[in-house]
């Protein structure tokens, strides 16, 4: 476990810092995606709803395109697929609890569950490891941006 | 892609604040959604996008204006558009709109409509 500029960043995960998405490794191609705590910030700190579209479900999504949908009293906006892939499965708990997302984001508060087709290729668009967490804190500096 | 577009379409004005938020909400949210969005205003949604006069509506006694519910779709990439015979209703010239706002006839309603997958009207 990392600690950067009060964020809990754990350092065997992959981040898409674009949108302070994680990314973890279930084996095969297959890999869960959240929010971290930088982004749960980012939101507003309590969700009013997550939604993962129905229609992505089983089709695949390019990176950087939208996955899911995050709403809260102070912000409306997109979580976009961290890689390209297959959308496996939505968290079906966020529909009645969306604050998980942020009350245990690498546990309950997990979004979605995608099956890599460009990993290879996209996978040094992530950031992991220490040196990974390393990058990651230069833009968390850069952006002024912290979990205090 | 003609099946990502949708149209909002905003008849409310500043005499029923309450109805001047979601609809930008929801614009805001459809950007979210990769969905190309345009609002087309009418009638009194004209005049949300009065220079100045939407900083003075508020959906909710305390809460944000619907100047910052419409800055909010903008910034998403929300297109705006005022039909210019509600321009006319109003006495409103050109200039007196927000920048962001593109003025068309009531057929490009027609157009866009046609082009749009889902058609909202508030």
């Amino acid at each position: 476990m990392a600690i950067i500029r009060g964020c809990n960043l754990p350092e065997d995960l992959y981040y898409y810092p674009e949108k302070h998405l994680w990314l973890k490794p279930l084996g095969g191609n297959l890999f869960r995606l959240g929010l971290t705590p930088i982004a749960g910030q980012l939101a507003g700190g309590k969700l009013n709803a997550v939604t993962i579209r129905a229609k992505n479900i089983g089709t695949e999504v390019a990176q950087g395109k939208s996955l899911a949908t995050l709403e809260s009293a102070k912000f409306v906006g997109p979580v976009p697929a961290p890689i390209s892939g297959i959308v496996k499965r939505g968290n079906e708990q966020l529909a009645a609890n969306p604050d998980l997302v942020i009350s245990d984001p690498y546990g309950e508060g997990w979004i979605a569950e995608i099956e890599a087709t460009k990993w290879e290729e996209e996978k040094a668009s992530l950031l992991t490891g220490p040196e990974g967490l390393a990058a990651y804190q230069q833009k968390l500096e850069a952006a002024n941006i912290s979990c205090h | 892609m003609s099946e990502d577009k949708v149209l909002i379409i905003m008849t409310s004005g500043p005499d029923t604040p309450r109805r001047c938020a979601t609809p930008f909400f929801f614009a805001t949210l459809a950007t979210a959604m990769d969905y190309e969005v345009t609002m087309f205003f009418t009638i009194d949604g004209t005049l949300l996008l009065k220079k100045g006069l939407a900083e003075t509506v508020y959906p909710k006694a305390g809460g944000k204006s619907a100047a910052e519910f419409r800055q909010e779709a903008i910034e998403a990439g929300v297109k705006m558009t005022a039909c210019s015979a509600s321009l006319e209703l109003h006495d409103l010239k050109p200039e007196d709109l927000i920048p962001e706002a593109k003025i068309v006839g009531g057929a490009s309603m027609w157009q866009m409509a046609e082009d749009s997958k889902t058609v909202l009207t508030f």
